[in-house]
């Protein structure tokens, strides 16, 4: 696992370069999630708000909406698709993305419009590590896991 | 004269009046109303608004403040890019007369401008305004003229 600034940054996930990460499953659907430095910056989630399931999304739509009391933004998808599967838990409980933002705390699973284009503008290993050193540097960012 | 401190919190309050009166025709089922202060509203805030932040006064602060301000500067873009994609969604609300899409999308939108507005006008206008105030005075007149531009009725 890399780690910079306590951030951790697994290369085998696809990175928007920004604050999102995408694995690809092998039904050939996308599951998205925000990164480790993205939720140091957002704070303690307060609000989770996912889109519907059956819903068409296009690329760079939100799929969900986050909140806590000093950060809120939108989790933008990657390409264009259907949204196959939300994470009901995070519903409940946002701040599971604090405690384990690649694990358990997955956001949404979209089935890609067009799968052979699916990750064309995501970012994957080394190349990915390196552009989000820089992002972490850029945003001063200092990452801390909260533990529940 | 005003500042450009000044001139950017008024804008902002102007613009805050259009959201909560496009909200309120919402609220009314004014839809065709809601869809005209929406509009106004989007080409107000992105527009003018957001070009003058991102075409001059995030590069003055840059310049300014170095490293450390790309920080604050970042998070900023972040808020724009963010806000152009949730007006979209408002619009598309408003046209499918969607109301509860629409609360739900105006409540992340109200607390994204809150947070969004409080770091502008407490760390970026004031730094602007007191150490690049030729940098203030351009955007100033940008912010004028790309709001004759967008022929906003609300704008003197």
């Amino acid at each position: 696992m890399n780690e910079f600034h306590g951030c951790e940054i697994p290369a085998d996930l696809f990175y928007d370069l920004d604050y999102v990460w995408v694995r690809p499953e092998q039904d050939g659907t996308l599951t998205i999630g925000v990164t480790d430095p993205a939720q140091a910056i957002a704070g303690r989630l307060q609000y989770a708000r996912i889109k519907k399931l059956d819903v068409h999304v296009d690329a760079g739509r939100h799929v969900a909406t986050l909140e806590s009391s000093k950060w809120v933004g939108g989790v933008p998808s990657p390409c264009a698709g259907v949204i196959v599967a939300r994470n009901e838990a995070l519903l409940a409980k946002p701040h599971l993305i604090n405690v384990d933002p690649y694990g358990d705390a997955w956001i949404a699973r979209i089935k890609p419009d067009d799968a052979q284009h699916a990750l064309d503008h995501v970012t994957t290993g080394a190349e990915a590590v390196v552009a989000l050193e820089a992002w972490i540097q850029r945003y001063d960012v200092q990452c801390m896991r909260c533990s529940d | 004269m005003e500042s450009i401190e000044q001139i950017m919190r008024h804008d902002h309050e102007r613009l805050d009046v259009l959201l909560e009166a496009g909200a309120k025709a919402v609220h009314e089922g004014l839809w065709h109303e809601a869809a005209d202060l929406l509009q106004r509203f989007r080409h107000g805030i992105v527009d003018a608004h957001m070009v003058v932040e991102e075409t001059l006064l995030f590069p003055a602060f840059e310049t300014q403040q170095g490293h450390a301000g790309l920080a604050l500067t970042a998070i900023l873009r972040k808020g724009h890019q963010d806000l152009r994609v949730f007006f979209l969604e408002m619009a598309e609300a408003i046209a499918a007369r969607d109301d509860e899409e629409f609360a739900a999308l105006l409540r992340t939108v109200r607390a994204l401008l809150k947070q969004h507005d409080s770091k502008e006008e407490s760390e970026l206008y004031p730094q602007v305004a007191a150490a690049m105030p030729e940098q203030g005075r351009a955007a100033g007149k940008l912010l004028l003229s790309l709001q004759r531009a967008t022929a906003d009725p609300g704008v003197r």
